[in-house]
């Protein structure tokens, strides 16, 4: 796929961000059926799937040189949404190394790596064309690089990281580059264990879907990387959709109307993968958020159908637990003319190869 | 880096004692190896002339290393197994196939102190941790178990090492466990590898001076993950028996004669796979099947789980 | 309030001495103690007398306890006192916290400082069910919180109270409850008392 950024685009003030007919097309949909419950939906992150946002390693998009520049702008106003605990430096180098590793082979005209050698000690030279980043270091050196490998390596790809340690038998959330979160805290839930940190999430504890998750996870095996969707909604293209900024993005809740919900109200997904690291044995868990507005989303008809059946039958703790409740009627009442009762094939994919022209 | 067998090419054997064998090995294809931590494994498949061995030896080579894996190999007294194998039959430009690293005995990254006691050739995790300690510069200390004639025997992996002690069975030279553990400051991790009566009363004297088991760590060797004994299933909707190999799993061997099996984690945790079990008794490996469940013996996830009984009759 | 859904909240549960082979350090804070609770005390850590040391924290100078006694004035004067501890902790030694939820969370987190494993580390909740509640806009804390909507010392802004607990910073989560719609405030209630 060639690559054509859209470096003006912005996820605040005046939300230019819009989704190309091939960006819409390779969206990862995340509901295969038109029921939603959670579920461990883990599968294996292989170079294939529904679309083709599943089908690399990281993904990179049209988004990606804007992205970047949000991420750099939310540091710049809360450096705390990057933490990581000092124990944490060997797995720092790993997720360094892996994603410099994997851009350079998946996007050869953006990327390139080239090492003098393998082990800590050796030259690298990064070279980032987007971002016009031409970086020499020595891997292992943390003093080569401008500020810590962790940082420094997600502060150029797209999506939220956060690394794992793992030790007694639980997932310990000691590092985080957190800037395109749906609404949790970093600096809160930094150094917590896996069943702290999903804490607030309802019904799924009672299920005991944490406890095979977790239980899962401890098993990940180098290698082989696994991964699932999750969802929410935003309103807006809004990275930034912290309780930090809370105060200023809850507003736009209260401002849907069943006029403007197609531009406003989006579908938010997370393509959450999760990798065992090498050095450290800690578990990589990079949070990939694609964003696009239900207006888009409605140029796949069978995307369209299919959401407002969800949302329609969603139970009410979820959609209070997602932040839902107060625009949830109007998305829907834009949504319902959209659904003509159609069979939905089951699985995500769009079922189509064009979108009808505008 | 996503994979899940390597091809490698033995490099170079060498006797480094008289029952041990260090083994060098590289990519068959001449290219870098994934990386791997302190503690890591290879699972090694070892093909003799009657059967297969499938045996997990430790990495000792500097963790991070991706130019080749370095094993140390005890031959086991009258053993016909893998280990014999490897002194008798594996020469330099064999091939074997390896799976990637696993690590089941990674150091605990929030530890103030490492305390590490090995016995016997129980130390070859160690060796990568010394590296590991030496190059992040972490506190640590080795406390080695060995016959008095084989406390050089491993010098060569050990120059880094820091507080380093050897014992060996005569009086004076025997390591005295419950003195070592008593005086161990706050923030110290305890690793031990050995044989299992060293495990054992090192585990127990911690435990009895008061030492919380978050703190300590043994080393649990080659974890099956899927492989086991040889069973046969038969597919009673579609009418195929098919025999499990002692190296695959029943999904895989369910997967080999074509017939469909739903499966997505392949982990024994997503549940998909799980399939109702008509006749004989599961060996469940799972982390999906509530104890209920397993009691029952009328479910089996086939991507982990084996068959106690010799025959399964699956309803597929 | 003390049981919640929220799995992050912690569980206390009645002080029983260990016996392991290490110092026993029992640090109760004195105005939260309750008729009768020192004895039961001193029976549950008879097994390890010889080796406990308690420190009663703004205790009645009348209160008595077990073991080596030290009386300090503040939970900041035990806090230092716990960090500058003469030759540090031991691998086997063994804290156990009396009190509220702030008191015990402000010495946890120095233990830990002090190289204590959470493993190493026992508490049972006595007096208030006050909290101190971290706010997620500022990042400041307010201590004493005892409403269901409380104020930030920081910010000023409203806080909604959650059961999110961060062990870390030994707060609850405060957020923004007005945001969506300003104004929009439900009644305080008197909850944590």
């Amino acid at each position: 796929m060639s690559l054509v950024f859209k470096p003006e685009e912005t996820f605040r003030g005046d939300y230019s961000y819009r989704n190309s007919d091939a960006a819409i097309l390779r969206f990862p949909f995340p509901f295969p059926e038109d029921r939603y419950m959670y579920s461990v939906n883990i599968e294996p992150h292989v170079r294939s799937g529904p679309t083709d946002a599943f089908c690399r390693p990281f993904d990179i998009d049209e988004h990606y040189i804007a992205e970047c520049r949000d991420r750099a702008l939310t540091l710049e106003l809360d450096p705390g949404r990057c933490q990581v605990l000092p124990h944490m430096m060997a797995a720092q180098w790993d997720t360094l190394e892996l994603l410099m590793e994997n851009l350079a082979a998946d996007y050869p005209e953006q990327f390139s790596l080239t090492k003098e050698g393998d082990v800590f000690g050796s030259r690298w030279t990064w070279i980032n064309r987007p971002l016009g980043i031409e970086q020499h270091f020595i891997f292992g050196d943390p003093d080569t690089l401008p500020c810590e490998p962790f940082e420094y390596i997600t502060r150029q790809a797209q999506g939220d990281f956060a690394i794992c340690d793992q030790r007694e038998d639980n997932l310990y959330l000691d590092a985080g580059m957190i800037t395109s979160q749906a609404d949790w805290s970093l600096a809160f839930n930094v150094g917590m264990n896996f069943m702290e940190w999903h804490g607030p999430v309802p019904l799924a504890h009672q299920a005991g879907v944490f406890e095979r998750a977790l239980k899962y996870l401890l098993m990940l095996r180098l290698g082989q990387p696994v991964r699932r969707l999750n969802w929410t909604m935003s309103i807006n293209p809004r990275l930034d959709t912290s309780p930090e900024s809370y105060p200023e993005w809850g507003p736009d809740r209260a401002s849907v109307t069943v006029e403007n919900a197609g531009g406003k109200v989006h579908l938010r997904v997370e393509l959450q993968t999760l990798w065992r690291l090498p050095r450290s044995n800690a578990i990589l868990f990079p949070i990939r958020c694609f964003l696009i507005s239900i207006e888009e989303l409605a140029r796949v008809p069978k995307w369209g159908k299919r959401l407002y059946r969800v949302l329609s039958s969603l139970p009410p703790e979820l959609a209070e637990y997602k932040g839902l409740t107060r625009y949830l009627p109007a998305t829907l009442a834009w949504l319902a003319p959209l659904d003509d009762g159609a069979q939905l094939a089951t699985g995500i994919g769009p079922d189509i190869t064009e979108l009808a022209p505008l | 880096m996503i994979g899940d067998t390597l091809e490698l090419i033995v490099v170079a054997v060498d006797d480094i004692a008289s029952s041990l064998r260090h083994v060098r090995l590289a990519a068959a294809d001449g290219g870098p190896l994934p990386p791997a931590a302190a503690g890591a494994n290879i699972q090694l498949r070892l093909q003799g002339a009657a059967r297969t061995w499938r045996n997990a030896y430790s990495l000792i080579s500097p963790p991070g290393r991706r130019d080749a894996y370095e094993i140390i190999v005890r031959r086991v007294p009258e053993s016909r197994g893998g280990s014999a194998f490897v002194h008798e039959v594996l020469k330099p430009g064999d091939r074997l196939v390896a799976s990637w690293p696993s690590n089941l005995f990674a150091p605990q990254r929030t530890a103030r102190h490492h305390l590490m006691i090995a016995g016997g050739i129980g130390i070859t995790p160690f060796l990568s941790y010394v590296a590991d300690f030496a190059h992040s510069g972490a506190s640590h200390a080795l406390h080695v178990c060995c016959r008095e004639s084989e406390t050089g025997t491993f010098a060569p992996w050990l120059q880094a090492c820091g507080e380093l002690h050897h014992y060996w069975d005569a009086d004076g030279h025997r390591l005295d466990i419950p003195a070592l553990l008593a005086r161990q400051p706050a923030g110290t991790h305890l690793y031990v590898c050995g044989p299992a009566a060293l495990n054992d009363e090192v585990i127990q004297a911690a435990a009895n001076a008061g030492w919380p088991a978050s703190h300590v760590h043994c080393e649990h060797f080659g974890a099956a993950l899927s492989g086991g004994t040889p069973f046969t299933a038969f597919l009673s909707r579609s009418g195929i028996e098919v025999e499990v190999g002692e190296s695959e799993s029943l999904l895989e061997a369910i997967e080999r004669v074509g017939a469909a099996a739903p499966c997505l984690c392949r982990g024994g945790a997503c549940g998909v796979c799980v399939t109702r079990v008509l006749e004989g008794e599961p060996e469940h490996r799972d982390h999906y099947l509530g104890a209920a469940e397993r009691e029952g013996g009328e479910l089996i996830m086939p991507c982990v789980s084996r068959a106690r009984s010799t025959r399964l009759v699956l309803d597929l | 309030m003390m049981q919640s859904q929220i799995v992050s909240r912690p569980r206390y549960r009645d002080l029983a001495a260990e016996d392991t082979a290490g110092a026993h350090l029992l640090i109760v804070e004195g105005d939260t103690l309750a008729a009768g609770q020192m004895a039961a005390l001193a029976t549950a850590f008879a097994v390890v007398a010889e080796r406990l040391q308690t420190w009663l924290v703004s205790a009645p100078a009348t209160a008595l306890a077990p073991g080596r006694v030290r009386r300090l004035h503040t939970v900041e004067e035990a806090r230092t006192a716990l960090e500058h501890i003469e030759d540090g902790f031991g691998i086997a030694d063994r804290l156990y916290l009396q009190g509220t939820e702030p008191f015990m969370w402000s010495l946890a987190t120095a233990a830990g400082r002090a190289g204590l494993s959470p493993t190493q580390i026992r508490m049972q909740h006595a007096g208030s069910l006050k909290r101190r509640v971290w706010c997620t806009h500022c990042h400041q804390t307010t201590e004493n919180v005892t409403t269901n909507i409380a104020t930030c010392a920081g910010c000023a802004r409203a806080l909604l109270v959650r059961d999110h607990f961060s062990r870390r910073l030994g707060a609850f989560m405060g957020v923004m409850v007005d945001a969506e719609v300003p104004g929009e405030v439900p009644q305080r209630e008197e909850v944590f008392r």
